[in-house]
């Protein structure tokens, strides 16, 4: 009989410390696939909230009057757009996203309203982020509430603005902030209908740290950002960002202290539930030795039976845990339910991660069955 | 078929030491029932399990089939155990959750082809427990389970049977028909070193040896096992 038929025979047999020992590897694999998946839903809400109160540096002209920046929401000032090409070469910097912007307040049909030009958002090399802004189609316009509602606008129509004509894109609803009185255009639109071409003037950024961040992080942001863009002055909105690093290294220490215990706790489990199966077993050991059964085909009867188990187990704790992570995810993190959602590379993860520590849970045991005079087994049994 | 030959084993437990044999020597040819008599203690299973490649004694050779088995490797022995000794128990020894032709399966190799499978029916069937083929052996009574252990023994065609107390916890009638199993794997040339601490078994055996505290007392001269 093969050994395949042999595991699954003997594990229908002993359901209960089977179920015992699933039940732990379901466990092992649901707690880092529910931290894993709702963690991810967190760090994507993160930056909602993030993108919703602003990038947490922003990089303005050098020249600027912070009390006049923070009472326009703008500078007056501008600087080469290119500041943000130079921005994406260097290396000593890291960000997530890079906005370059070119905003003026203007009189807009006998009205002021802030004209936004916005550049497409840059991402690190090689790595793929969602974009934290909307991406303006050029000839098209975004138009805010205020102005929207008062010239009667609506998605499609044509509308001239500073000598040019552009097509409605969309009317955002109220927001309560100056973003109602704004108008959103491509970059290069914005530049040409403000008469500043190749200009632009702030460059916000998110998640932006210094590799060696040293002693003192902030002042070595600085000195580093300097280097890259000396035409500019740099505002780090260091509340924002601190509370952000704050909340996820908080997460990760928690998780760090959380997991090895748990994933302890089940290879013990696991461990004790293969040496009760095994001592209940000696006797059907030491027959198979008999019978000339070696130790190689009865240790993989055991381990295959982990194995096995933990394949099973992978697939249930990855659903337990998906299905726990939309569940309570969105009390827990605050987050819309929709943006929980399957991590099938954790599926993947499981699969290879799960069986293999089932395997070593069992492995102590399983050397202590095999390595067992099969005479004594004989005798005990 | 098997040589013995000074056959010592000691087991230390705590710090105790215990002979379970000393320098025991016999030889048993092929073909030949031999029925190894002594009280509980004397040593049987001991030198049983050490005929059969289970258990290395301390000093001493022990040939099976020409071979001497712990010359061996442990997967060498496994696989000289496969293909030349067929073990019989008092307790049985049936893989519980395996019907009997899979237990009978087990024995002498791998896989489960249909010849094979249709050889272990027909073995079951010769055994009387056709009718019993696809049960487990907690559906069985003591008897059908010992004779399902020895069709398991048998099923390899072993060269040599080696049977601790096979009729131990069987009633009389049960363990006459476990006996004459035997007798008739003899008969076909088997041989056959048969442990017992009882009589009974003796009248099937062509000869008769004795153990006493780890010592072989005498053979052929005593025809009877102790009451």
């Amino acid at each position: 009989m093969n050994v395949l038929g042999l595991i699954v025979e003997e594990a229908w047999h002993r359901r209960l410390n089977s179920a015992l020992v699933l039940l732990g590897i379901i466990v092992a694999v649901a707690l880092p696939v529910l931290y894993f998946t709702t963690g991810a839903a967190s760090k994507r809400e993160t930056t909602r909230l993030m993108r919703d109160m602003g990038y947490n540096l922003r990089i303005v002209p050098k020249g600027t009057e912070l009390a006049d920046y923070w009472r326009d929401g703008h500078s007056k000032l501008t600087m080469p757009a290119d500041a943000v090409v130079r921005f994406k070469k260097q290396r000593n910097v890291s960000y997530n996203h890079l906005l370059a912007e070119l905003t003026r307040r203007i009189e807009w049909r006998g009205k002021p309203a802030l004209v936004t030009g916005l550049a497409r958002e840059v991402a690190p090399a090689g790595k793929k982020k969602p974009s934290m802004s909307f991406t303006v189609v050029p000839g098209t316009i975004v138009v805010g509430h205020e102005p929207a509602t008062r010239l009667g606008l609506r998605k499609g129509d044509s509308v001239e603005l500073a000598g040019s004509t552009f097509r409605v894109a969309d009317c955002l609803v109220e927001t309560g902030t100056e973003d109602d009185v704004r108008v959103w255009l491509d970059l290069g639109d914005a530049q040409k209908a403000l008469n500043a071409p190749g200009r632009i003037n702030e460059i916000k950024a998110l998640e932006c740290y210094c590799r060696d961040p040293g002693l003192d992080k902030v002042a070595r942001l600085r000195t580093e950002l300097q280097k890259i863009v000396p035409e500019g002055k740099v505002i780090r909105m260091t509340a924002i960002a601190d509370a952000r690093e704050k909340q996820r290294r908080m997460s990760e220490r928690y998780f760090a202290i959380v997991l090895p215990v748990v994933l302890l706790t089940c290879a013990l489990w696991i461990a004790f539930l293969t040496l009760a199966n095994v001592r209940e077993r000696s006797s059907e050991i030491g027959v198979l030795r008999a019978l000339g059964h070696g130790s190689g085909r009865i240790a993989t009867m055991l381990l295959g039976k982990a194995v096995l188990l933990g394949i099973a187990g992978a697939v249930v704790g990855f659903a337990l845990g998906t299905w726990v992570a939309t569940w309570l995810g969105p009390g827990v993190f605050e987050t819309k339910a929709g943006q929980i959602h399957a991590d099938w590379s954790l599926l993947g993860t499981a699969l290879v991660a799960a069986p293999l520590f089932a395997a070593v849970s069992a492995f102590v045991p399983t050397v202590a069955a095999v390595t067992k005079d099969p005479a004594s087994v004989l005798r005990e049994a | 078929m098997i040589e013995i030959e000074g056959l010592t084993h000691r087991y230390r437990k705590g710090n105790r030491e215990t002979t379970a044999l000393e320098d025991v020597t016999l030889t048993v040819e092929q073909g030949e029932f031999v029925c190894l008599c002594g009280h509980s203690g004397s040593g049987k299973t001991t030198l049983l399990l050490a005929t059969g490649a289970m258990l290395r004694p301390s000093e001493g050779t022990v040939r099976v089939a020409g071979t001497d088995v712990y010359s061996l490797s442990p997967g060498e022995r496994a696989a000289f155990r496969a293909k030349h000794i067929g073990f019989v128990f008092q307790m049985f020894h049936l893989v519980p959750y395996l019907d009997i032709t899979k237990n009978v399966l087990l024995a002498g190799g791998r896989g489960d082809g249909s010849s094979r499978v249709a050889e272990a029916t027909e073995m079951l069937s010769t055994f009387g427990l056709g009718h019993r083929a696809t049960h487990r052996p907690e559906e069985l009574s003591a008897g059908e389970r010992q004779r399902a252990a020895v069709a398991r023994a048998l099923f390899a065609r072993p060269s040599v049977v080696l049977a601790d107390e096979p009729t131990g916890n069987l009633d009389p009638d049960n363990g006459k028909v476990v006996l004459d199993l035997l007798a008739d794997y003899h008969e076909r040339g088997g041989t056959v070193l048969l442990v017992t601490h009882g009589p009974g078994a003796e009248s099937h055996a062509d000869r008769v040896v004795h153990l006493d505290h780890g010592r072989l007392l005498a053979s052929d001269q005593n025809r009877s096992c102790p009451k």
